[in-house]
């Protein structure tokens, strides 16, 4: 097997442009929880989301002003590089123009068009692919990455991560009931449902011997993946953590690593109560009287659907760096399955891997193990 | 890389169908057949008519090719993936559910029918109707016609992630606003591929070293392609 490096990651989110103000922005306990402006939520649940500030597209979705502020300053992608594009709804903006009678052009709202302008903004050329797994679809899609460098099918993978926050989506959430009223508070005994987010990532990843012949710097590893389903239900995930354990475990043996070598869990941690419920069962089941440091993000960002994989990839490459998981913001109480393990104060990272960990809907569980890069 | 290609299951505008059935004529420029519960499943299934009718097809189409592979009942969990290629996805169930929020300002908006607005939201179906525990994933590509999740199901049994996955398309007929731009024969068809011979084994598919696929050594360019050689030699 060839070993997979990361060489280049950024990410956008409401905390703004870059890994830097997303890691010192969550190490601050800042929130981009704000009320929504983009569209009325009178009858929803919930006034609020993690909007990116400033996002304007025209006539054009906001989805493109999104990817091409993750692209600037990004370095220069190989034309060979295989694209892998993570987005549950990709253009979903278009979509409700349209259906409230604006003039959209409809050719705008096929995936495959999405990721043709990808391809043609990152400069990539060859075979791309949108992988769409809920809330897990970057991390699949970091899997997925990781898989044709392992095999040998290419040497670079460019992995881009897109979603947005919608009317569409936020109705959805409303009544399933899943949203918070106020912000979402993830692994908290008194968690009241999500807060939407939306936001990018972009992760450049390459075969060893590529990155060096580049002379690319590389900022961490793929070590394991892995990914398996609850078979349960649609929309909730399972009571016993099944899917998650098994996805944790593959992705443990394809690093060939036990569990004493995880030092930190990025967990999906979506404040939902079933959510985070499951996730403690499976981290406990995983790790035995272990106080593993865990954190979610989603408290600072919120929840950004398709991208949250990948941009909680990033910035778990930079906690590796940094030797610090951040807080987990939005934590007051800890539910008592979550105490030492969850904080709202940071946690050092003692030692070289990271989990990263998401579920969604349809059952889906997907995980990535993270190594430290060069020093 | 190469795979036992071990059941083929369809839905298209030429009907339901198995490998085993036999066809001239798979994929073709008909609407779907309105997929009623009995003409999938011989016992009631509670979820079945609540479903999208994208969700119904796919699912429908996983059903046939697994029971083809006679690997359609179970009594334990299965570590069997699925990838889905689609090129419109759930997009019409999208256009649907967009309707409903529009009414009273979302407050009519329908927990249900939001539920299936993902690609991937018949694959949670499927694993609950079939006990699927692997990776089961919906992917959207720019070239060859479902062939890119057929690589990345033999990428997945080449690593020995599963034993069995099925890959295959599943596309609705494009909705109101994209059938005059968009152009292809709807329909679902999945195969069941595995790392050992089935009862009822077709051959097998491999990956060229180019990344092309060739079924029994030909040289296929499409899962329409890859079922005609599959099922009439």
């Amino acid at each position: 097997m060839i070993e997979v490096c990361i060489t280049a990651a950024q990410t956008v989110t409401g905390l703004g442009t870059g890994l830097d103000p997303l890691f010192d922005g969550i190490m601050a306990g800042k929130s981009a929880v704000a009320p929504v402006e983009r569209f009325g939520t009178a009858r929803y649940l919930s006034p609020n989301a993690c909007c990116v500030p400033g996002l304007a597209a025209g006539e054009d979705s906001l989805l493109y002003p999104l990817l091409e502020r993750l692209m600037e300053g990004f370095p220069a992608v190989p034309a060979d590089c295989r694209l892998l594009l993570a987005s549950t709804k990709g253009p979903v903006d278009l979509m409700e123009r349209l259906q409230r009678g604006e003039a959209v052009d409809p050719a705008e709202l096929p995936m495959e068009r999405v990721l043709s302008r990808v391809a043609g903004r990152c400069g990539t050329t060859g075979p791309a692919l949108n992988v769409n797994a809920a809330c897990a679809s970057s991390t699949l899609a970091l899997a997925r990455a990781a898989q044709l460098i392992a095999l040998g099918r290419c040497e670079a993978a460019l992995v881009i991560c897109l979603d947005l926050v919608s009317e569409f989506v936020f109705s959805g959430f409303s009544a399933l009931q899943a949203l918070s009223p106020t912000r979402c508070r993830p692994f908290d005994r008194n968690r009241d449902g999500l807060t939407l987010g939306e936001g990018g990532a972009a992760l450049l990843l390459m075969s060893r011997e590529r990155a060096r012949r580049e002379e690319r710097k590389v900022l961490g590893v793929v070590a394991g993946w892995g990914a398996a389903n609850d078979a349960t239900h649609i929309t909730a995930p399972a009571r016993d953590a099944c899917g998650l354990i098994q996805t944790v475990r593959q992705a443990l043996a394809r690093a060939g690593l036990t569990t004493d070598a995880i030092a930190a869990v990025s967990a999906h941690g979506t404040a939902t109560p079933y959510n985070d419920q499951m996730e403690m069962t499976a981290l406990r089941a995983l790790f035995p009287g272990r106080n593993l440091p865990v954190h979610s993000v989603k408290g600072a960002i919120g929840h950004t659907l398709g991208a949250a994989g990948g941009i909680e990839a990033a910035l778990a490459l930079k906690c590796l760096e940094a030797g610090v998981l951040p807080p987990t913001v939005g934590l007051i109480e800890p539910d008592p399955e979550g105490v030492g393990l969850v904080s709202d104060a940071a946690q050092d990272i003692r030692g070289d891997f990271v989990l990263s960990t998401n579920s969604g809907f349809g059952g889906v569980n997907a995980a990535v193990i993270l190594g430290r890069g060069d020093a | 890389m190469s795979a036992y290609l071990n059941g083929i299951g369809w839905v298209t505008g030429t009907g339901c169908g198995m490998g085993s059935q036999g066809s001239e004529l798979i994929f073709a420029d008909l609407p779907l057949p309105a997929l009623a519960r009995r003409d999938v499943f011989a016992e009631p299934n509670q979820r079945f008519g609540r479903m999208s009718d994208y969700a119904k097809l796919g699912l429908a189409a996983l059903a046939f090719a697994l029971r083809d592979a006679e690997l359609e009942s179970w009594s334990e969990k299965r570590p069997f993936g699925v990838v889905a290629g689609t090129r419109l996805g759930c997009l019409a169930t999208d256009l649907d559910y967009q309707r409903t929020v529009l009414l009273e300002g979302g407050g009519l908006a329908s927990p249900n029918l939001f539920a299936y607005t993902l690609a991937n939201c018949f694959l949670g179906d499927a694993a609950i109707q079939f006990g699927l525990t692997g990776s089961l994933l919906a992917v959207n590509e720019t070239q060859s016609a479902g062939l890119g999740a057929l690589t990345m199901a033999l990428d997945q049994l080449a690593l020995k992630e599963e034993p069995v996955v099925l890959a295959g398309v599943c596309d609705l007929a494009p909705p109101e606003p994209l059938a005059d731009v968009k152009h292809f024969f709807p329909g679902a068809a999945f195969l069941v591929l595995g790392d050992a011979p089935g009862e009822h084994c077709y051959g097998s598919i491999s990956m060229a070293a180019d990344g092309g696929i060739e079924c029994n050594g030909v040289r296929v360019e499409s899962m329409a392609e890859l079922i005609a050689a599959a099922v009439n030699g």
